[in-house]
């Protein structure tokens, strides 16, 4: 009757150690393969801004609106930089004049012999002459600055993308340099990882990468493009000397950190609407060893 | 439909680990009432713990299913 009392133990134990083992492979699995819920599609964002100030006069776009490289977004009042170019034209004709005239003042002096003028009042001439062109140049290098502010009225798209937060209205008065709307580059968008530093071992660039958006069913493509290179030490920072300032308190239970993970997307199906920002679940793919 | 994803209840979205832990707990209690309808029971020597070890089976299994 022995062998009978022990095997209920043995099979048992037996049980046990299959549910260990598949602890550990479940552990391995779910804590220390590379996928994590923390990931976020961007894309880079443009803020566009006028190069030259003014009144808005016209906006050719609408909140949202897909705009293709070189469109006219919006138009700055012209008037004031009309009149520019008049003034740089008037200017350069009398300059062009002035220095024609010089120049024929000169060689006439240069023609008379020094018993009918002086040397002094020769190059007096000369000097006058080269004087008057020196001006035109810089009176046609204005001409061509006041043409480029006159087409710079015209604001247009530095690159292909979506108007986004479009908050601008007809007479606002925008300011050169100032940003007045976002452009979202549709050409840039990504997917950031952030895996916490365990993972980050079984993590390769250019492995392949499956990413689920949040309430979409099924999954996009894209592969590994790099792992960032720092993050922030938050334990230390410089102190007011430039020495280093370490928080003294050190806590006993600590979480592994975050380190973003860039995920370039293949070629996207086509009624996918992508928005930056969306929240994507990152499942990397190590490629067979 | 991949399984690796977040658990959308209610619009709160949780872990995916708590899909396999209702998953495998339903297998549980079924394999439970079907073992002891056999008498499996009879040949086994610490009945919590054969549960306990059957339960962590199932969500490894579950898991394993469910990575991808």
């Amino acid at each position: 009757m022995r062998p009978n009392r022990l095997l209920p133990v043995a099979v048992t134990l037996s049980v046990v150690a299959v549910a260990i083992a598949a602890g550990i492979f479940l552990w391995d699995l779910y804590m220390d393969s590379p996928w994590t819920r923390d990931g976020r599609v961007r894309a880079e964002v443009i803020q566009v801004a006028p190069d030259v100030a003014g009144a808005v006069v016209e906006i050719h776009v609408a909140d949202n609106q897909p705009v293709a490289r070189g469109d006219v977004l919006f138009v700055v009042d012209r008037a004031r930089y009309e009149l520019a170019l008049t003034r740089a034209e008037a200017s350069v004709a009398a300059l062009k004049e002035q220095a024609a005239q010089r120049r024929r003042e000169a060689e006439r002096r240069t023609r008379l012999g020094t018993s009918a003028i002086t040397v002094e009042s020769r190059e007096q001439a000369e000097s006058a002459a080269v004087q008057a062109e020196a001006g035109l140049r810089q009176a046609e290098a204005d001409l061509a600055s006041a043409r480029l502010n006159l087409e710079r009225t015209m604001v247009r798209a530095p690159v292909n993308g979506y108007v986004t937060n479009l908050h601008l209205n007809l007479g606002d008065y925008v300011t050169a340099g100032r940003p007045a709307f976002a452009l979202v580059d549709s050409d840039s968008y990504y997917v950031v990882g952030y895996f916490e530093e365990t993972k980050i071992p079984r993590i390769r660039e250019g492995d392949p990468v499956s990413i689920r958006l949040m309430g979409r069913d099924g999954e996009i493509r894209g592969k590994v493009a790099g792992i960032a290179r720092a993050i922030v030490d938050r334990d230390a920072s410089d102190g007011g000397d430039l020495v280093a300032n370490v928080n003294p308190t050190f806590s006993w239970v600590r979480l592994a950190q975050r380190i973003p993970v860039r995920v370039a997307l293949d070629p996207l199906p086509a009624d996918l609407v992508l928005s930056a920002g969306m929240t994507a679940t990152v499942v990397v793919e190590p490629a067979a060893e | 439909m991949l399984m690796l994803k977040e658990i959308d209840l209610f619009g709160v979205f949780l872990a995916p680990m708590m899909l396999y832990v209702v998953i495998a707990g339903a297998l549980w209690l079924g394999l439970r009432r079907l073992l002891s309808r056999f008498g499996v029971y009879r040949a086994v020597w610490h009945p919590p713990l054969f549960n306990a070890a059957l339960f962590l089976i199932l969500l490894a299994g579950i898991a394993a299913a469910g990575y991808r």
